[in-house]
């Protein structure tokens, strides 16, 4: 046989090949998410609305065996953020109604006991490297205001004196949200609204100086992959997107979009990485407000922190894949609804598991 | 003669009846009051007034009478001092305390009118536990004006498509695209309008209670303080006045447009702000004025 008959011969089969490896390579790794949830050692913590009240609740990478950590009838708690260890977790606690709810900041042990308060009239707390600070941010006025940008200066406490120490630009901050820490410790991520010089916009802040850099992407709540080359963001309310991004440079900067999760009809938020930087979770509902009528809950935005989202739930993705999937026509494989009650399922955060 | 004492009669010819315009109607002058928290606002009284036009875009049609009772309207759009002293977080994209308030989302512009309301005693206006925080029509406390209020508060008695006549005075009363540097002013720096009121032409454009719909008379709205209340939903809410982007045109006493309420992160518009209205008796009035 020559060999252009040879290889007329095997096109069918080459063209079959060439279909597999196309179809993992843009889901990113072998099998469907499903698949690879199963098997991972990962947990996801998130919060909940369940009868009439905020629980903590923390899930098997799949979604199986959920189970509420804090149940706390008379507690409103939310935005769970665990330490990378897997042992501590902090989150933010409502008490009261309106403009006169304290917002609190506690941390407790990944099985929900020995809760300790950090601080009053804060919010949004994220874990420095290696679990020794969790910094937060304090509100901007002691009354309270659901709004998410509503904050002023920036903190850190210490887990094992219990001190609370100004960051040392805290000053110069205003009106940012959803701050995280780098891997490597020098940089912290945030959006800012309205402060600082800058209409809205995603910034770096040096962790132990004061330089900060916009780094010029549009939308908000911004989270670097664990091993700080790239980072996953909400452009707007319906994209999800990470993008390359060297921290090592003098000054940091994104690079073109690799991941763009898009749904025209629902809104898609609170991206988180895993652990191994390999899978996505972020919470997808409608385009509600949230239905203020429940007790511990606020009318705004159904992403904001206290309100409730009807009929948001969490989902996963992979972070290793490439170009655009758009939910409302991906194929099943490609990506997984981890829970499905829509009681106001939001801020997913990863957990290593040690138990 | 003092200019001072001058200009105040000027004012008072002017707000008697002296004729601007062949349309004008003959409604008593508005007064100025200053409020508990010592804000400036001016007496709307009654009356009648010829609601959209007859001519122009198809959201303004048409041209119909429409009574409004008395209210109290801040002399100046809220600015971001006023916003801050109520302990909310200030969004505007041009931070400076005098300025007016922008990028404020319809439920903000409501929570500080509530807490407006709290500061100065009265009954909040709005229940913060129904879907867009319902109006609680027995409370005494301040809230947003309906379109008809507004429309009629800008239109100052006359029937024009500015109170100040044509076009060309527009830079004297006005931040508009073509005097602004395309950003928004301290508010209360151009001339008021023949009621008191600054602002009501440009610098930002201003939240109304209504809901927008593709023309300006509801049809199932009466001719007496009308109002297009929500049907549920996101409902698009009715947008009045110009702004310092806005062209001649959009900045008329009958231009109209519909914003979605903001109950997103990443979409509000750094060109709309608004102003506190309040209803009160002629005892409340009264009282205030001394």
């Amino acid at each position: 046989m020559s060999t252009p008959t040879l290889l007329r011969a095997f096109r069918p089969i080459c063209a079959v090949i060439a279909c597999v490896l196309l179809a993992a390579a843009s889901t990113g790794a072998q099998g469907t998410v499903r698949d690879r949830l199963k098997s991972s050692l990962f947990k996801i913590a998130y919060e909940t609305y369940v009868d009439g009240n905020w629980e903590i609740f923390a899930m098997n990478a799949d979604g199986s065996q959920s189970k509420n950590i804090t149940s706390t009838p008379s507690v409103n708690e939310h935005y769970p953020l665990v330490s990378p260890d897997g042992s501590k977790m902090a989150f933010s606690v409502d008490s009261g109604e309106g403009s006169e709810n304290v917002r609190s900041l506690w941390v407790m042990d990944i099985d929900g006991r020995n809760r300790k308060k950090i601080a009053d009239h804060a919010r949004e707390p994220f874990w420095g490297p290696g679990g020794k600070v969790i910094g937060f941010l304090p509100q901007e006025y002691e009354r309270f205001s659901v709004t998410d940008y509503s904050t002023k200066g920036m903190s850190f406490y210490d887990v094992a004196s219990g001190k609370i120490a100004p960051h040392p630009n805290s000053a110069n901050l205003f009106h940012l949200y959803n701050p995280s820490f780098a891997p490597n410790g020098k940089w912290i991520v945030a959006t800012v609204h309205a402060g600082m010089g800058v209409s809205h916009g995603t910034l770096l802040i040096e962790a132990n100086g004061t330089r900060i850099i916009n780094l010029q992407i549009p939308g908000c709540r911004p989270s670097i992959s664990p091993d700080g080359k790239h980072i996953a963001w909400g452009p707007g309310d319906h994209e999800l997107a990470t993008a390359p991004i060297d921290l090592d440079a003098e000054t940091p900067a994104v690079g073109p979009r690799t991941v763009q999760i898009m749904d025209k009809t629902n809104k898609i938020y609170h991206v988180d990485w895993s652990p191994d930087g390999k899978l996505l979770t972020f919470s997808r509902g409608p385009n509600l407000r949230g239905d203020a009528s429940r007790a511990g809950t606020f009318q705004a935005a159904a992403e904001m922190v206290g309100a409730y989202a009807k009929d948001w739930n969490i989902f996963a993705v992979s972070a290793e894949r490439a170009g655009v999937l758009d939910l409302n026509t991906a194929a099943e494989g490609e990506f997984a609804q981890l829970t499905t009650n829509g009681f106001s399922n939001k801020e997913p955060a990863w957990f290593r598991s040690n138990r | 003669m003092r200019t001072e004492s001058f200009a105040v009669i000027a004012a008072a010819l002017l707000l008697s009846g002296c004729s601007r315009g062949s349309a004008e109607s003959s409604v008593p002058a508005p007064v100025e009051i200053a409020t508990k928290s010592g804000i400036a606002m001016v007496y709307v009284p009654a009356g009648q007034f010829t609601m959209g036009t007859g001519q122009g875009a198809a959201d303004t049609l048409p041209a119909h009478n429409v009574t409004v009772s008395a209210f109290l309207m801040d002399k100046i759009e809220v600015t971001q001092e006023m916003f801050a002293k109520l302990q909310l977080s200030n969004p505007s994209q041009w931070q400076d305390p005098k300025r007016p308030v922008e990028r404020v989302r319809w439920l903000e512009a409501k929570e500080y009118l509530n807490e407006r309301s709290r500061a100065e005693g009265l009954t909040p206006y709005y229940n913060e536990k129904t879907p867009d925080w319902q109006p609680v029509p027995s409370a005494n406390g301040y809230r947003l004006p309906t379109e008809a209020e507004w429309e009629y508060a800008a239109r100052a008695g006359i029937d024009g498509p500015y109170d100040f006549g044509s076009a060309d005075k527009l830079r004297q009363y006005a931040w508009v695209g073509e005097n602004s540097n395309q950003q928004t002013h301290a508010a209360g720096e151009k001339r008021p309008n023949r009621w008191g009121l600054f602002d009501m032409y440009g610098n930002v454009s201003e939240w109304t209670e209504d809901v927008y719909s593709a023309t300006v008379k509801n049809s199932s709205s009466s001719t007496a303080d009308p109002i297009a209340a929500s049907t549920g939903g996101d409902a698009k809410r009715v947008v009045k006045g110009g702004n310092f982007k806005s062209t001649a045109d959009l900045a008329r006493a009958t231009f109209r447009t519909g914003q979605q309420t903001g109950n997103t992160d990443a979409c509000f518009s750094s060109d709309v702000g608004f102003r506190a209205v309040r209803t009160v008796t002629p005892e409340e009035l009264a009282v205030l004025r001394k």
